[in-house]
């Protein structure tokens, strides 16, 4: 059984006045395995980012089922639901979404304090990633007093920590310079590699080229994927852009 | 660049940010009307004239000054923390070319225009407010109702001029933000996040002290009104150091609590503690505005109704009998003596004409004298002294000689008194040794009589400086001694006082018409005579005034009572409004890093509860410190009654307590919209 399987998801969002109605997932459908760093990629607005949040049960799909590890994630209550996304999930935000009133170190305790962890037992987490991570000198310092690689690596930290059964990244290089985004993904592989399945939303080639599988999306459906398979970052970077030219021109690669 | 352009630029971005400028000017209108109502009720002489008000006005004059530094570092705080959020816009101006002086321009247009908001609105609802304050006043003490408006000049020119210099001061504080950041600083200071808030050691413990300092000098007063400058300095202490506590103080305790990591990593702790030492920071002083609104309110309204319930009492006091009469003259005559005896004959006299039965009867005279006290030496001469403000209220006293004949008689007593020694009590707080010297004359004191001076005289308890009485063998012998003794204006200092009270046994109705009659004889009797005082007056005619004077108060009380807690109401509301803003983003990532709705709404709550709870509790302590010298004061009003006031202050606490929770309810409804 797949870990996270996801069949016939459609999203519909209505104008504030229930006029029109935009179709902004047609039909997704795909899974994903354990252990797998699996890439979605598409144009602003082909719907990529809804459907992370539907993933991550941000936002509730008009129709279909996303079952995480046997769980249907649509059936759990709304009550349940933070719960849920606590102990199962990690999500990186493009922005990182961390909190100024906290430091680094307390960002990444977030979770597990809201779980309700002795702070023995969140320590020895912590250093068990901070190494890895390279953010052991930082953890004291505020989002404010570090670089944006840095708050993004304690992002990732924060989505790791409480050993989640998949990450969720939306666009996490999309607010990096270039060579932060290089070690950041540089992470995420390595990450991937001690056992972590990671599903990340991007529009950048070179994020998804360290991907192991790139599905692209386009007018709410999945349109085409590559599978890295042996080759290399830069022969998966090739294969990517060719496709997104395709794309591009209204190929159809089916 | 167009000179018009800054007026629409001003405009525009206040407009933009209604949600926080709305709130500020009201705040600014309010400020305004609170100072023009103390303003014109203190000096404008509106007061003047109501009986027993001149306490009241003194108070308010002090609460101008109180006012004045209220307002100012509440209108600085809350300014600079709006235009905080505007950093973004004025750099972005910059970066599109304007120069310091062009934002400066800016500054001042959006300045300006408070200003005159804050004027016009705040005259108007201030002389508004003053009329209402003066027809509700003049109903409850029933003098003829005015409707013209009176706006006392005086006051609209003060009001102008203090809030024009707390503006001036606002921009100037403004510029100098501004002035000291570059383009790009401006432009990212919101992006860049705010700086944890550190631990101000030095301000928190000098905020302790402060505030302590305060309270001690408040509770060590004696006199009050010597001491109104001390007391004035106590409440300066006081409020400032509210400010520092609450802004750095409170960081501190954040701090210290999360050094403590087995209480601070728990969930409920974890975002309420760590939010709350950026909460205090940015609006403790919001916190300790509130704080002591509460204060002045709970002081106001516990004050002037306790004063109100004990009217009966005073009036038992002061008018221990049905029929009360008095008469007063300086020098010595050995007539008086006579004369006295006559008045007593022909007042039981004229009462037993209309039907009363003379009981409990008490009519008696004595000598006076006052000086200064110290040591037991009376100093009588103040000839040195050419005006009455530097008189030291403090040792003042007053000596009141009866012969003990006229004592034994009048309450039945037996005692005897050698020449040179004398029968000494008082019921004031002063401790009397074996020998007293008044003037050049020595008595030794052969017995103390403290506890019957309830009968002598009840009111003499309740007498701003202490009364002495002293019985002696001859009172004409000792009262000789004092011929020589002058004032400043050359009147003899010697006084010869009389006092007549008796009951009738008529009703409400027979008993006023005897005081009328009575009073009506007096006027015949001593006016002509050279008496600088003298009235009859009955218990019952007495209450009405009594009942109207403490009842005007009473009312004066909850009219300013009422426009403090409404400012308190609006400081909340910014408070609450302004914070939702601020956590909206914060909630939405904690929702999305995994806190449930509840977890949300129990962190919510048990932050706005602690932070909420701070004001009272801290108003209730300044209520507390302040009772004694609240209890000082009430004294020249003639209350007398420390477990009373403390019940009344209970009384004021719970139903501010309950008002405000009913206000915080209201306005967390309004953060929770912003934040969800």
């Amino acid at each position: 059984m797949s870990l996270l399987e996801v069949s016939g998801v459609k999203k519909i969002y209505k104008t504030r006045f229930g006029g029109q109605s935009v179709e902004a997932l047609k039909n997704v459908n795909f899974t994903v395995e354990k252990g797998e760093f699996v890439a979605i990629m598409g144009e602003s607005g082909s719907g990529k980012t809804t459907l992370l949040n539907i993933l991550a049960a941000l936002d509730k799909a008009t129709s279909g089922t996303v079952i995480l590890d046997g769980m249907d994630v649509g059936k759990i209550k709304e009550s349940q639901m933070a719960k849920f996304r606590r102990d199962n999930m990690g999500y990186v935000f493009q922005d990182f979404n961390l909190l100024d009133t906290f430091s680094l170190e307390d960002n990444i305790y977030l979770p597990l304090v809201l779980a309700g962890k002795k702070h023995a037992e969140m320590k020895s987490r912590l250093d068990e990633i901070a190494e890895p991570l390279g953010i052991t000198n930082l953890l004291k310092k505020y989002p404010y007093e570090v670089s944006g690689g840095q708050k993004q690596r304690a992002a990732v930290a924060r989505a790791l920590i409480t050993g989640p059964r998949i990450i969720l990244a939306d666009e996490p290089t999309g607010a990096l310079d270039s060579k932060s985004s290089d070690e950041l993904l540089d992470l995420f592989t390595k990450v991937n590699q001690m056992g972590q399945t990671v599903l990340m939303v991007t529009h950048s080639t070179k994020a998804a080229s360290h991907a192991s599988r790139v599905m692209f999306i386009k007018d709410g459906v999945i349109f085409h994927q590559i599978y890295k398979g042996d080759s290399t970052d830069t022969e998966l970077y090739q294969k990517i852009s060719d496709t997104l030219t395709l794309l591009a021109q209204g190929g159809d690669l089916k | 660049m167009n000179i018009g352009l800054y007026p629409k630029i001003a405009y525009e971005g206040m407009r933009k940010n209604g949600k926080l400028y709305i709130p500020y000017c009201i705040t600014c209108i309010l400020m305004v009307a609170i100072y023009y109502i103390v303003h014109f009720l203190a000096f404008s002489g509106v007061l003047i004239g109501i009986p027993g008000a001149s306490t009241a006005v003194q108070m308010l004059g002090f609460g101008v000054y109180v006012i004045t530094i209220f307002s100012a570092i509440f209108l600085f705080y809350t300014q600079s923390t709006l235009i905080k959020g505007r950093k973004k816009e004025f750099g972005l101006y910059s970066v599109l070319g304007m120069n310091k002086n062009n934002l400066g321009m800016i500054i001042f247009y959006e300045t300006i225009m408070t200003w005159i908001a804050a004027i016009f609105g705040g005259l108007i609802l201030g002389i508004g407010m003053s009329k209402v304050a003066e027809l509700g006043f003049t109903r409850m003490i029933a003098a003829p109702v005015n409707y013209d408006f009176r706006i006392s000049t005086d006051s609209v020119l003060h009001t102008i001029g203090t809030f024009t210099v707390i503006f001036l001061l606002i921009w100037l504080n403004t510029i100098r933000q501004i002035k000291f950041s570059s383009a790009i600083e401006l432009v990212r200071s919101e992006k860049a996040g705010e700086k944890p808030p550190k631990a101000n050691w030095f301000i928190g413990i000098l905020g302790v002290i402060v505030l302590g300092a305060g309270y001690v000098l408040a509770i060590r007063i004696q006199q009050p009104i010597s001491a109104l400058f001390g007391f004035f300095i106590a409440v300066v202490l006081v409020i400032v150091g509210t400010y520092l506590v609450l802004i750095a103080g409170s960081v501190l305790l954040c701090r210290i609590l999360q050094k403590n990591k087995d209480y601070y990593y728990k969930t409920n702790h974890f975002v309420s503690v760590s939010s709350m030492a950026y909460r205090m920071k940015r609006n403790g002083a919001g916190l300790a505005s509130i704080c002591i609104l509460l204060t002045i309110v709970l002081v106001i309204l516990s004050s002037t109704s306790v004063l109100f319930n004990n009217s009966e009492y005073c009036l038992t006091v002061r008018y221990p009998n049905e029929i009360g009469a008095f008469a007063c003259t300086y020098g010595y005559d050995e007539n008086l003596t006579d004369l006295g005896e006559r008045l007593d004959d022909i007042l039981y006299e004229a009462a037993e004409a209309h039907g009363a039965t003379v009981t409990n009867n008490k009519t008696y005279y004595t000598y006076s004298i006052c000086g200064y006290l110290e040591n037991d030496v009376l100093q009588v001469t103040l000839d040195s002294l050419s005006d009455m403000t530097f008189i030291d209220y403090d040792k003042v006293a007053q000596i009141q000689f009866i012969d003990v004949g006229l004592y034994n008689r009048v309450f039945g007593y037996n005692e005897t008194v050698e020449p040179g020694k004398a029968i000494v009590g008082t019921a004031n707080d002063i401790t009397l040794g074996d020998t007293l010297i008044i003037g050049d004359s020595t008595f030794e004191v052969s017995k103390r009589i403290d506890d019957r001076i309830d009968e002598i005289d009840p009111a003499s308890k309740i007498a701003v400086s202490p009364t002495i009485y002293m019985i002696v063998d001859d009172v004409e012998e000792v009262a000789q001694n004092y011929i020589q003794y002058q004032d400043y204006n050359g009147e003899p200092m010697l006084a010869w006082y009389w006092y007549c009270r008796f009951d009738t046994g008529l009703d409400v109705d027979g008993q006023i018409a005897v005081a009328n009659d009575l009073s009506a004889i007096l006027n015949e009797e001593l006016g002509p005579l050279n008496f600088t005082n003298y009235y009859c007056d009955s218990h019952e005619n007495q209450r009405t005034d009594f009942l109207s004077t403490f009842g005007g108060l009473m009312f004066l009380g909850i009219l300013l009572s009422t426009i403090f807690l409404v400012s308190c109401v609006l400081i909340i509301y910014y408070k609450q409004i302004s914070e939702g803003f601020e956590d909206k983003s914060r909630f939405e990532i904690m929702q999305k890093v995994g806190m449930t709705r509840e977890d949300i709404k129990k962190s919510i709550n048990s932050q706005m509860l602690t932070v909420f709870l701070i004001p009272i509790v801290f108003a209730c302590a300044h209520l507390f410190m302040a009772l004694p010298i609240i209890h000082k004061l009430l004294m020249l009003m003639g209350f007398m009654n420390m477990p009373m006031l403390v019940a009344t202050a209970s009384v004021c606490v719970v139903i501010c307590a309950v008002f405000y929770a009913a206000i915080y309810k209201v306005t967390s409804n309004a953060y929770y919209k912003i934040v969800s």
